[in-house]
């Protein structure tokens, strides 16, 4: 026992040792090192100097898309606000979503997929955050259609309580609606395992595919999308939402506001004022 | 059945008594339109034509924890007037909003600091007036401001710590009855008796200009301005959220002047004046009574060997010196240690 101990004992200092001599070399040497290195670096870029600028401006991957995703911390004394920093934004955000990393539709569409119409694109974001994406791109027709909607966890996949508690902030949810289908007598969710792994499959092997056999993969994967979603209104509504509220966990008072007055006369005015063209969606993007 | 008797009536009422008590200030947000109808969604984003994040969401609560919590929104979002609403303009921050200025009683705007920043080192035209070459390089109001937020401070018997002190919020109140003008008054006080940043949020702002080697080529500056600085105590101190040491700001700008007041050093009038930065330690917050020559220490050593030549081979020479004699020593250290583990161990051969 004495001598294990020793043996251990002898292993940390070990262990110490080697952790000592990481650090004297990241403040010493290592530091020249990284000095010289930056140093060369500021040179190059001291070279390119005045008048170079557009040539540096250049949009690169990394400054578009990486550079995007920098954090920054405030440090408030009471507490330490961290966010996602970006450049030229004003308002604190102070909040992040979780990933959504069962929903396959955003592994190619992104979690921000509607960008075609002005009026509705931001909206139609913000649903996303909170309303898996077959919720409005699936019309469940005939014996398929159940009226049955539930939640799923965002990182886990798997079907949860209604997150929407009274005095939680509304659309800050860590779970996405989903609806359920009857197949052969038999309810389940619309993302079955089986349209999950056709799609994933299809992401890991769409570099070998052909182009035929990536067009048949897409037919196949959006096979069950309607060509006309389910808009605004069809939630939106006092009477025969499609989404049952209730059942979903909404409290009352959410979801008197959900088909308020001003929500729908908002919707409305959307509508008829404003977008029409939101009853034809495609049409008028194509004209 | 419920039953009243003088103890659940007694717990009932200490109950409601705590709630009202213990509840956060109600701090509404001037949101007289009901943009927050739409605005409250986290999700409320797009990517515009550029491929750029366009975040819509307003935080309500840390909008109200904000200077801007009583501005409607619509005193900076002119534009919008109906909704719904087309694409939002860009904020034009010198607009006059609703607000009235107490002491003038006129409506308030940034039209001061404007001005200001015209005639700092960060204005579009030298000193000579004329224009400065790269103009889009030079800060306007959201290079460097967010929404500014509160940083209230507790102050207790001279002792100093962060957060709302209850015991002066019970002083208010004897006067002020409304929590809402107690909060936000506390708040803005407060906030203003120190830094509205901590040194190291400050030194990250300015660095994303200051530490940008190309802007830094084209304008003639020193490239690591903010990097060095924090190779210095200060810096390293201010890394460590130490409140207490200077940032950027408490050296460039001149005593009783605005941030947007910053003068270049090469006017005779900046504190950082070759002529004048002696005063800059000796002030009464940092160094009181120093000799001016403690100015006169290199604050942005840069490892250059023809800018500093007495910096860099003193690095040179001490970091490879430590590393030089420690790093052996450590790597001693460690096979005296494996001999003790394997005492018996050998790379040859046994015969």
């Amino acid at each position: 026992m004495k001598k294990l101990l020793s043996k251990l004992y002898l292993l940390l200092l070990m262990a110490f040792t080697v952790f000592m001599m990481v650090v004297i070399w990241d403040v010493t040497l290592g530091k020249l090192v990284a000095e010289f290195r930056h140093r060369k670096l500021s040179q190059q870029a001291t070279e390119m100097k005045a008048g170079q600028k557009e040539a540096s401006e250049t949009t690169t991957f990394k400054q578009a898309i990486l550079e995007g995703e920098k954090r920054v911390k405030h440090y408030l004394g009471y507490r330490v606000l961290e966010q996602r920093w970006l450049k030229g934004h004003f308002h604190h955000i102070d909040f992040d979503f979780k990933p959504d990393k069962h929903n396959y539709c955003i592994n190619c569409h992104g979690d921000m997929p509607h960008d075609k119409v002005k009026e509705l694109r931001a909206f139609g974001n913000m649903h996303a955050s909170f309303i898996g994406c077959q919720t409005c791109h699936v019309r469940l027709e005939g014996s398929a259609r159940t009226g049955v909607f539930k939640w799923y966890d965002r990182t886990t996949g798997e079907i949860v309580d209604s997150p929407v508690e009274k005095g939680t902030q509304a659309g800050a949810y860590n779970a996405k609606i989903i609806p359920f289908e009857r197949i052969d007598g038999r309810l389940q969710r619309v993302d079955t395992p089986e349209r999950v792994a056709f799609a994933r499959d299809y992401r890991k092997n769409e570099k070998t595919l052909t182009d035929i056999q990536k067009s048949k993969a897409k037919k196949i994967i959006h096979k069950i999308v309607s060509k006309k979603p389910y808009l605004c209104g069809d939630c939106h509504r006092k009477e025969g939402s499609l989404l049952p509220f209730k059942e979903l966990g909404y409290p009352q008072e959410r979801i008197n506001v959900i088909v308020s007055t001003e929500v729908v006369g908002m919707i409305h005015k959307y509508t008829e004022f404003y977008m029409p063209r939101i009853l034809h969606p495609g049409e008028s993007e194509e004209k | 059945m419920l039953r009243l008797n003088a103890k659940t009536i007694f717990r009932w009422s200490f109950s409601l008594l705590a709630m009202v008590l213990l509840a956060p200030p109600s701090v509404p947000a001037a949101d007289i339109g009901n943009c927050l109808l739409c605005h409250k969604y986290p999700g409320l984003s797009r990517i515009d034509e550029d491929g750029r994040l366009r975040l819509l969401f307003i935080n309500e609560a840390t909008m109200n924890s904000s200077v801007h919590a009583r501005v409607k929104c619509e005193d900076c979002h002119t534009d919008i007037k109906k909704i719904p609403h087309d694409p939002a303009k860009k904020v034009d921050c010198l607009t006059q909003c609703h607000i009235v200025e107490p002491t003038s009683e006129q409506k308030f705007s940034h039209k001061e600091v404007a001005r200001f920043l015209s005639k700092s080192v960060h204005g579009l035209k030298d000193r000579d007036q004329k224009p400065k070459k790269h103009p889009e390089d030079l800060p306007s109001c959201k290079d460097c401001h967010d929404n500014p937020l509160y940083r209230p401070l507790s102050i207790f018997k001279q002792k100093v710590h962060p957060g709302i002190s209850k015991a002066a919020l019970g002083r208010c109140r004897v006067c002020h009855k409304k929590d809402e003008f107690i909060y936000r008054f506390y708040n803005h006080v407060t906030t203003r008796l120190h830094k509205i940043r901590s040194p190291k949020n400050i030194a990250e702002i300015c660095a994303r200009c200051h530490d940008d080697a190309q802007l830094a080529a084209r304008h003639g500056l020193s490239t690591k301005a903010v990097y060095s600085y924090g190779e210095t105590f200060h810096g390293k101190a201010a890394l460590f959220l130490d409140e207490r040491v200077p940032d950027c700001l408490d050296c460039h700008v001149n005593p009783g002047r605005s941030v947007h007041q910053m003068l270049s050093y090469k006017d005779s009038n900046a504190i950082t004046n070759e002529n004048n930065k002696g005063l800059i330690c000796a002030n009464m917050d940092c160094h009181p009574g120093a000799s001016p020559k403690l100015a006169e220490y290199r604050v942005h050593p840069e490892f250059d060997l023809e800018r500093n030549p007495y910096q860099f081979y003193a690095q040179v020479f001490f970091l490879g010196m430590t590393g030089s004699v420690l790093l052996p020593i450590m790597g001693l250290l460690f096979l005296d240690l494996l001999r003790r583990m394997f005492p018996n161990a050998s790379l040859r051969r046994r015969k």
